[in-house]
């Protein structure tokens, strides 16, 4: 299955991109479950966590890399559908944390599915468009939608509005890569932002608070508005070279809600300064510009699209976290990729980049 | 590359470039995000940050101690626990005063009240003290629950223990929670911090407080206190030694137990006070710990006003113990001689209008008038002398003004002249008046506390003191008594007479090995009574009694003492005063007889 030639073909950069970054997360994690008290320092055992997942989410890939990516063409409804089933599991049998009722529990490890509905949709739809060979006309894109919405209101009913509009962005940036007939296109434009406002009667009041708050965080600093100011005190305090490894106040004394999870960023732009959180983007930068440079390389549309998906998988992520995190963005749960804590995501993360490696070492393929 | 391009489609070439912008358009974002808060804002947020992190918190100073003038305590300050409140450490503040309330059983509207009260007074991150004096129930219960309460604190505050309560009662005064208006007055005060409200409490506040420390504290998000250094040590309060002996005051206390009225004991040389004793006393730790409204009412309605220090702050008439300041004024004048003699009838007419004499004296001389207390022979020298002479003597021998004593409140008394009176009653003085004055009725009102410094000044050789508490205050501001030398001896003498003659007043004072002078009063009541029912004949007739005075000093080979005694409602001054000036120099004089030793072991 895999030969010499492959491991030749292997895309080194962004395995080292991917380790560095995994390396990043799990430094930083150690610092994010430390907190102070006294003069001593407890440690809550996130990161070692984080290395178990990220050990996992490693073979995880290592098994996607070792067949050609072309036969997810003939898995790909079967993953949909299970990943669905799955979702309506969940919705019955689920263990809600903070309310939420997003995992599956298996006896020893509990995982998301909406986490893995992320790949089936995203294959699915690469799969679909890969085989049309032109903008989309309103019956492709009906299809496509109906695919996606699905997932994405299961999702979302958990609710968990973060993870949902991530499926809906990530197949709408496949679609819109692909192409839209003009005329569609035109239509769409309009109507879009036309029914956007009607999205504000789905939201649950939490979500509308943070979204309120978002836009006046001063309002009520103790409640809602406290994750983003702390997390702007939190970055903004660590200055040009930040406070140090395991030195940040905001986050060694709790004043950061969430810092493991969706403000691990701001622990780490806290204790490394704007020098470390700079680095931290530019990694990011080249880790999705070699995505995209991996899609334009890729022997055929599948394959291609794939790379698109992966991308904007990452992209909308780190937008939305980083965003998030430096207060630009109201607060949504996203993670943010290799940096937050959080195991199902970290297996997706690898798997991901599975894909794209995948992709990647089989370009000068031909057909088989 | 050419089979690459047939697979695009041609609109997919233009999307490659836009998702390259894309990712450019991400950097420079975030980035620009990341120089303006970390760079462009970044002091800004340091210190937003570590305002979070770090708290300043005063340390209490402990307020000095009150000791007796052999050093030992009379008031201490204990540790006591009160519930405060950090309002930014409190998620929601509602439901915590509800948690306050089932704690301490205080009504929530209470709590609600006292908390928006606080609130405009405490800063930010600092301790909001809502409950004041914990019982030990209560702190176990809010200790074991507070780690579950986010906000809620308990403070230890130096808080006062009077060891003698009501035995010191008027003298020390006492502390309790500084009121809105003394909070706004003094920067120093904070909510929740006690303050001197009467007595020695009250004027060495300044003395006694000290002055709050500061520690800084390093928090973490619930307000659990990580690391402390103190940034300024408290500084505690100054001790007070005062003059007044321990178990003198005591004793006296003791003795006066079911009267009412005031004892000064003064040592003659120094001007310090050994003793000031008013009765009834009240406990004055129940201000500490916050007073109830009905202890508060008890206290105010009681006839007998425990509150009043009556050594200063009640003028009663002198009665006779006003003589021998005639007598004085008398013997200045070159016109009279003591050895001069008056026929008492025992009235005295002058125009229509009768005065009258305790008793029918026969012929006295002064030195017989003022040992037998003959009203006649002084209403002859009122006539002579008249009120000018007499309320300006009256005066310099530091009668009817305050006599400068450290403690507030105090009354200066009154003495009446002409134009005091047509101010007052819009009425010419008369002569019937001058005879009235002459034997210290009518208008004339002194505190016990004038009479005794007047009584040290006649015994010390005609020095004036400023009574002086404390004892590294000695002989303050003397000012002589304006008396000549045969004055002074001559009053002295009388008042030696007064308890060495047959028929002296005061005989009941005669006491061993000491030289005891003095002089009685008995004086008129004519104030309105206070309410009493009717129907209680015992009553009505305890308000109508006379108040019974007595002044006298004691001296021996090493010491000059003056006592006063004033009974109110007493009736005479030599049977209801002279018992306790009696027990007074008895406890005096024959603890000292006791060897050193044998009263050290005593304590």
């Amino acid at each position: 299955m895999i030969d010499r030639q492959l491991i030749l073909h292997m895309n080194w950069a962004m395995l080292a991109l991917l380790v560095l970054l995994f390396a990043i997360g799990v430094l930083n994690l150690y610092s994010a479950s430390a907190y102070r008290i006294g003069e001593e320092t407890t440690l809550t055992p996130f990161y070692s966590k984080q290395l178990v997942w990220g050990l996992v989410g490693a073979v995880a890939m290592f098994l996607i890399m070792l067949f050609d990516y072309r036969h997810l063409k003939l898995l790909a409804w079967y993953v949909y559908a299970v990943s669905l089933i799955l979702l309506v599991c969940v919705h019955f049998w689920g263990t809600s944390i903070y309310g939420a009722q997003r995992w599956l529990s298996l006896g020893f490890v509990s995982f998301q599915p909406s986490e893995m509905v992320k790949i089936s949709a995203l294959i699915l739809t690469a799969y679909i468009l890969s085989s049309i060979e032109r903008p989309l006309n309103f019956r492709d894109l009906g299809k496509i939608f109906v695919i996606a919405i699905i997932p994405v209101l299961l999702v979302i009913k958990q609710p968990d509005l973060g993870s949902g509009l991530m499926i809906l962005f990530l197949i709408g940036g496949i679609v819109l890569y692909h192409g839209i007939d003009k005329k569609l296109s035109k239509v769409l434009l309009v109507l879009i932002p036309l029914h956007m406002p009607l999205g504000w009667f789905f939201l649950h009041d939490y979500q509308k608070t943070r979204l309120l708050s978002f836009l006046d965080p001063t309002q009520d600093p103790l409640g809602s508005g406290y994750h983003l100011i702390q997390s702007q005190i939190a970055v903004g305090s660590g200055g040009f070279w930040g406070k140090g490894f395991m030195e940040g106040t905001q986050s060694q004394l709790r004043f950061l809600p969430e810092k493991h999870t969706d403000f691990a960023f701001s622990v780490f732009g806290e204790e490394w300064g704007f020098a470390g959180a700079i680095i931290l983007l530019l990694l990011f930068c080249v880790f999705l510009y070699q995505i995209l440079s991996v899609s334009q390389e890729a022997k055929d549309r599948f394959g291609s699209l794939i790379c698109v998906g992966v991308f904007f998988y990452f992209f909308w992520q780190v937008l939305v976290n980083m965003g998030m995190v430096l207060g630009l963005l109201p607060v949504v749960g996203i993670p943010l990729p290799f940096i937050s804590y959080g195991g199902t995501s970290a297996m997706v993360n690898f798997i991901m980049v599975g894909l794209v490696l995948n992709v990647s070492m089989r370009r000068f393929m031909f057909k088989s | 590359m050419s089979l690459l391009r047939k697979r695009s489609l041609p609109s997919e070439r233009l999307a490659f470039n836009f998702l390259l912008f894309l990712v450019g358009a991400l950097f420079i974002v975030i980035a620009m995000r990341l120089w303006f808060l970390q760079v462009y804002k970044g002091d800004y947020y340091l210190q937003k940050a570590q305002d979070n992190v770090q708290r300043r918190q005063h340390i209490y100073a402990p307020r000095g101690l009150f000791l007796d003038r052999e050093g030992r305590l009379l008031a201490v300050n204990e540790p006591s626990y009160s519930l405060a409140l950090v309002r930014e450490d409190t998620p929601d503040i509602e439901k915590t005063l509800k948690q306050i309330s089932r704690w301490t059983g205080m009504p929530l509207e209470d709590l609600n009240k006292e908390f928006e009260r606080g609130r405009r007074m405490v800063r930010s991150f600092e301790n909001q003290i809502l409950v004041s004096n914990l019982s030990f129930d209560v702190l176990t219960r809010v200790e074991t629950d507070a780690p579950y309460w986010p906000g809620v604190k308990v403070v230890v505050q130096p808080r006062r223990k009077y060891l003698q309560g009501e035995v010191f009662s008027h003298v020390l005064g006492y502390v309790a929670l500084a009121n809105e208006q003394e909070l706004a007055a003094d920067p120093g005060l904070r909510l929740g911090d006690n303050v001197g409200k009467h007595g020695l409490e009250f004027a060495m506040e300044s003395v006694l407080r000290g002055k709050k420390g500061l520690k800084q504290l390093e928090v973490d998000a619930s307000g659990r206190i990580l690391r402390e250094h103190t940034l300024v040590q408290p500084e505690s309060g100054q001790d007070l030694h005062l003059s007044i002996d321990l178990d003198l005051q005591t004793h006296i206390y003791s003795v006066m137990q079911g009267k009412t009225g005031a004892v000064v004991v003064m040592d003659a040389d120094s001007g310090q006070v050994l003793a000031m004793v008013s009765t009834p006393g009240y406990d004055n730790n129940k201000f500490v710990y916050g007073i109830t409204g009905r202890q508060w009412t008890e206290l105010v309605e009681n006839p007998h006003r425990p509150l009043r220090n009556r050594s200063i702050q009640n003028a009663y008439p002198p009665g006779s113990v006003f003589k021998p300041l005639m007598a004085a004024l008398a013997l200045e004048q070159p016109s009279i001689h003591p050895g001069e003699q008056v026929f008492c009838s025992g009235s005295y007419r002058l125009g229509n209008r009768v005065f009258r004499c305790w008793q029918g004296h026969g012929r006295v001389n002064m030195n017989r008038a003022l040992v037998e207390s003959c009203d006649t022979y002084f209403y002859q020298l009122g006539e002579k002398l008249g009120v000018d002479r007499i309320s300006a003597f009256s005066l310099e021998s530091g009668l009817g003004r305050q006599t400068g004593i450290t403690l507030p409140f105090e009354r200066s008394g009154l003495i009446p002249t002409r134009d005091w009176k047509r101010e007052r009653f819009n009425d010419a003085w008369r002569g019937g008046d001058n005879l009235n004055l002459a034997i210290g009725q009518g208008f004339t009102q002194v505190t016990p506390l004038q009479m005794t410094r007047l009584t040290a000044a006649i015994a010390n050789g005609g020095n004036l003191y400023r009574p002086s508490l404390l004892l590294e205050e000695k002989k303050l501001d003397p000012q002589p008594l304006p008396w000549k030398k045969e004055t002074l001896d001559f009053i002295y003498q009388a008042m030696l007479d007064t308890v060495e003659k047959e028929r002296g007043t005061a005989r009941r004072l005669r006491t061993k090995d000491v030289k005891v002078g003095g002089k009685t009063g008995t004086a008129q009541v004519v104030r309105l009574m206070p309410e009493h029912k009717e129907d209680d004949p015992e009553a009505v007739e305890y308000w109508l009694r006379h108040h019974a005075w007595l002044i006298s000093f004691a001296v021996n080979e090493d010491k000059r003492i003056a006592v006063t005694a004033l009974v109110e409602h007493g009736g005479s001054g030599s049977s209801a005063a002279g018992p306790v000036i009696r027990e007074i120099y008895d406890f005096i004089f024959s603890r000292k007889q006791e060897s050193p030793q044998a009263a050290a072991q005593d304590d």
